[in-house]
């Protein structure tokens, strides 16, 4: 009998309590109200005519879709976009005696650093980057640059927390989760919110992409790279019937116990995904053949490289191209394993970036040109940023400490102002002291470049209308066309 | 003693701040005698029945309260008055009146302590005097906070004339034509009525800068003039709206809503060119430098489709379609423009698509049928939704010919034609799509003499018809 204990019915509780009633007393007056309500997991159509409850784009979007291209453990932006010459004419002295030094994670604060890297102009714009990037630096004209980017937080996990949910604390849902819950996803057989996780999840773990308290329908997808993107695609089922069967008797059981417990996300939640991934078993599959791929196209992104981090990449970011065709709304590319850690180097500053700028740049500019081309990128944003940035001074002597008061990151694509520099750092790139973007900037730039204006997307949770924002935020205008 | 060392040292002309502090109190605090003051009335008058009798004994503490928080309120209503900022004439009156109030108030609470269960003339016309020069002070208390024109300006004509006031002016009927409009009338002084003259009127003075007529406007505040004809650099109205909106100068202030981009052109153009009181926009801009932003800030540009007005779609051809496997979504809150996305279905397009499409001619802006097997006789049909801004044909087998038919899409900004067989049709096509601004053309049947000439004819076009390479390591 204790065996079956979690399948008892329990005392309703008052909410259950009042979410069945509401359907008795309120039902008059509240028919038409509630049939256009986002019954929990079936997210509302964009509601086509009238103006209650609607949930879709607030004015004209300039995105449909968004690229995020994760740079995992905080790229140096003095060794990438923010040259500083200062660094190499005081390397080797102490850096404080120049400026103040704030706390470092690892409390070892070296010399001043000089970036191992040349840097070059590019572009009609003409954009500094340096050697780490020579495939990027062919995009420059497409892309705006923010050196400015500032985070709340000195350590990998609560920053990624930050960066993907606008909170340090665990628990918040994902950017991405929003902006498919404000927007809904187009494509009936594939999640609208796809992870593409080329190797490394982020410190922090799946929360980083998890739905909060939004329906569980909004969470990110986790799709690998390899024959089998997504774990058990293909059916084990003898019979093709038999899973149709399963799946039937399942959707059975579960609509009973809806009908006990009244509109329950998790249960609604759960039919959508068992249907979703019905499809998806068609889809997937379908997705991740890249033979209709032009020689030259799969040549773009690097896919004929020698470095097996490079290719790896490169068919991320064509699968990635591959989603916005089929209307995923949101796509998240995670960093691959190049074996000398994330973009965190410590320690061996010039190996590491090296190696992770190799696996990352040509793939990368590949994405942004054959976007250009196909008419893609005047829809998609493409979003590169990490964390936070990292100190101007060595951690140890060949090495770089985390730096949250100042990071570089880019933009290209829809509603974007290519050939932009935003933003600037003092003469070391330590700090920002002019036009500093916060992570809640960056979330209300990217809302808006879908159409959402931040402050109005909410979720009432824990009685408040909560918002990716918080009550932060305000749109950089300056890197918009 | 004081009096006269305070004078002395210049103490009315630059009160310390922690007296303006407490000025700022008396909009709150000249409440308190209003409340007291009627509640004390009402009782006085109740107290004549018999069954009321039992408060005659508190009604001397109910006139008490009301004389004290009266002395409090004009204690602090001087301290304000010191700022200066508020129409002389009508402060001076509020100022005495409001003394009257405190003493009639005093006067009723030292007879009704002495004298608590006599009611004779004398104290009721006490009452009568306290009571009327309290209702006379709020008014005009109320007059130099909110202007004089606050409390009848929606009044009924009759009770305005018996104020004296001529009847309500017809607000200036919405300009429906460029031509007929003025630059002051309908621009400027639509401007600073929105958003400057809640602070800056007859009655307020926020820096002694009335902005509701151009010859105030022109007069300037405190620190003179602030408006140079011809001169922006000069101007200080033009610094302040355009300063940094953290900075303290900013204006409008305090977090008002400011100027939008397009007024602050308009302003500029205005200045720039002499600030004249009257005149045509489109007579004093001969260059036409601001004449397209006055068109989109007056909402004229019927040419731009979002300067429209669209009706709601009809639901049952949105189910219909989604059934057929369009995605419809609707793109903006506060307008019914569509975005109808054909590119995800599983068949091909065929004609009684198109049929049901053209129900959503006047929403439809954005359009996908990329790879959806469209043909040369479907772009007939396509080519009559003319709202369309962007329109998405990619990877379809589509030619020269048929494209012609897109000519009348002159609302079209982005065109998708990569993947198709067009070629110099394009030449012929093209420079009919007035507003288009984007065209893409990879992998079409376009060479590089056709893509220049092309751009040749239509400068401020962006093509795409090529892929750029990767760089050699």
């Amino acid at each position: 009998m204790s065996k079956y204990h979690n399948f008892m019915r329990r005392p309703l509780s008052r909410r259950e309590m009042l979410g069945i009633c509401k359907g008795g007393f309120g039902a008059l007056a509240f028919t038409s109200l509630f049939g256009a309500l986002p019954l929990s997991c079936d997210r509302p159509k964009n509601i086509i005519a009238g103006n209650d409850l609607y949930l879709g784009p607030h004015y004209l979007p300039k995105a449909k879709n968004v690229i995020f291209l994760y740079m995992d453990g905080g790229v140096s932006q003095v060794d990438s976009f923010d040259p500083k010459p200062r660094l190499t004419k005081e390397n080797g002295e102490d850096p404080r005696k120049k400026f103040k030094v704030d706390a470092t994670q690892f409390d070892n604060v070296g010399t001043i650093l000089k970036s191992p890297w040349e840097f070059k102009q590019y572009g009609e714009c003409g954009m500094p980057v340096s050697e780490l990037f020579p495939h990027i630096a062919t995009c420059v004209d497409d892309i705006a640059l923010i050196r400015s980017l500032t985070s709340k937080f000195p350590e990998h996990t609560n920053a990624n927390y930050f960066l993907h949910t606008g909170s340090g604390i665990q628990g918040r849902p994902s950017m991405g989760s929003w902006m498919t819950y404000g927007l809904g996803s187009e494509n009936k057989n594939i999640p609208g919110y796809v992870v593409l996780d080329g190797g490394l999840i982020p410190p922090g773990g799946l929360d980083n992409f998890k739905n909060g308290f939004l329906p569980a329908s909004y969470q990110a997808s986790i799709l690998k790279a390899g024959a089998e993107p997504v774990a058990n695609i293909t059916p084990r089922e003898g019979i093709a019937n038999l899973q149709e069967e399963k799946l039937r008797f399942i959707k059975k059981m579960d609509n009973s116990l809806m009908g006990k417990m009244g509109e329950v996300d998790a249960v609604e939640s759960a039919i959508s995904n068992y249907e979703l991934a019905y499809k998806m078993q068609s889809s997937i599959p379908e997705l991740s053949e890249f033979s209709k791929e032009s020689k030259a196209t799969k040549k773009l992104y690097g896919m004929d490289s020698d470095d097996p981090h490079t290719r790896g990449y490169a068919a991320q970011c064509l699968l990635a191209r591959r989603l916005v065709e089929r209307g995923v709304r949101f796509i998240e590319l995670t960093c691959p394993n190049v074996g000398a850690d994330r973009w965190d180097q410590h320690n061996n500053l010039k190996e590491g970036h090296e190696a992770n700028a190799h696996a990352v740049d040509q793939p990368i500019s590949g994405l942004l040109k054959d976007l250009k081309s196909r008419g893609m990128l005047e829809e998609t944003l493409v979003v590169w940023t990490g964390e936070f940035g990292r100190t101007p001074f060595a951690q140890g002597t060949n090495g770089r400490d985390h730096n949250p008061s100042a990071a570089s990151m880019w933009m290209a694509g829809a509603g974007i102002k290519g050939g932009t520099i935003f933003g600037r750092t003092d003469d070391y790139g330590y700090r920002v002291i002019e036009n500093e973007v916060t992570v809640h900037d960056l979330h209300a730039t990217i809302m808006h470049l879908l159409g959402i204006n931040h402050e109005l997307l909410t979720f009432r949770f824990g009685g408040r209308d909560i918002r990716l924002t918080d009550v932060h935020g305000h749109v950089v205008k300056n890197i918009l066309a | 003693m004081e009096l006269t060392f305070f004078l002395a040292n210049g103490f009315l002309d630059n009160p310390p701040d922690f007296l303006k502090f407490l000025g700022r109190f008396h909009p709150l605090v000249v409440h308190l005698p209003i409340g007291f003051l009627l509640l004390a009335v009402i009782a006085q008058l109740a107290t004549r029945k018999i069954k009321f009798h039992p408060l005659r004994p508190f009604l001397k503490y109910l006139w008490g309260l009301g004389a004290i928080s009266a002395a409090l309120a004009v204690l602090f209503g001087y301290l304000l008055s010191l700022l200066g900022d508020y129409d002389a004439n009508t402060l001076f009156w509020h100022k005495w009146s409001g003394g009257a109030v405190l003493i009639f108030s005093a006067a009723c609470y030292f007879i009704s302590k002495r004298r608590p269960d006599t009611s004779d003339i004398s104290k009721w016309a006490l009452i009568i005097l306290a009571t009327g020069t309290m209702i006379y002070t709020g008014h005009l208390g109320g007059n130099l906070t909110h202007g004089q024109t606050y409390l009848l300006e929606y009044a009924p004509n009759p009770v305005r004339s018996m104020a004296g006031l001529p009847p309500k002016t017809e607000p200036r009927p919405k300009v429906t034509v460029l031509d007929s409009a003025e630059v002051y009338l309908d621009l400027i002084s639509l401007m600073m009525h929105s958003k400057c003259t809640s602070c800056h009127n007859d009655g307020k003075k926020k820096g002694d800068l009335v902005l509701t007529s151009y010859s105030n406007m022109l007069r300037g505040g405190e620190n003179g003039e602030v408006i140079i004809p011809g001169d922006i650099e000069a101007s200080e109205l033009f610094r302040r709206i355009t300063l940094p909106e953290e900075h303290d100068d900013f204006m409008p202030s305090e977090g008002k809503r400011p100027l939008t981009e397009q007024e602050v052109a308009i302003i500029e153009w205005w200045i720039a060119s002499g600030a004249p009181s009257e005149g045509r926009v489109t007579e004093l801009d001969s260059e036409k430098k601001i004449i397209p932003v006055v068109n989109n800030y007056l909402g004229l540009d019927k040419n731009d489709i979002f300067n429209k007005e669209i009706p709601p779609p009809d639901i049952s051809i949105i189910d219909s379609l989604r059934n057929q496997g369009f995605i419809i979504n609707r793109l903006m809150k506060d307008n019914y423009f569509l975005d109808a996305n054909f590119s995800l279905s599983e068949r091909e397009l065929i004609d009684s698509d198109l049929i049901l499409l053209q129900n959503l001619k006047e929403q439809l802006i954005w359009l996908d049928l990329s790879n959806s097997g469209v043909k040369d006789e479907h772009l007939e049909k396509i080519g009559q939704l003319e709202n369309l801004v962007k329109l998405d044909l990619n990877g379809n087998d589509i030619s020269d010919n048929g494209i012609q038919q897109l000519e009348k899409l002159t609302n079209l900004e982005s065109l998708n034609l990569y993947q198709t067989n067009v070629s110099d049709g394009l030449l012929r096509v093209i420079p009919k799509l007035t507003r288009l601004q984007r065209v893409y053309l990879w992998k079409t049947k376009i060479n590089d003499s056709i893509a220049l000439r092309l751009q040749e004819e239509n400068k401020s076009l962006k093509i795409n018809y090529n892929r750029e390479e990767p760089i050699d390591q």
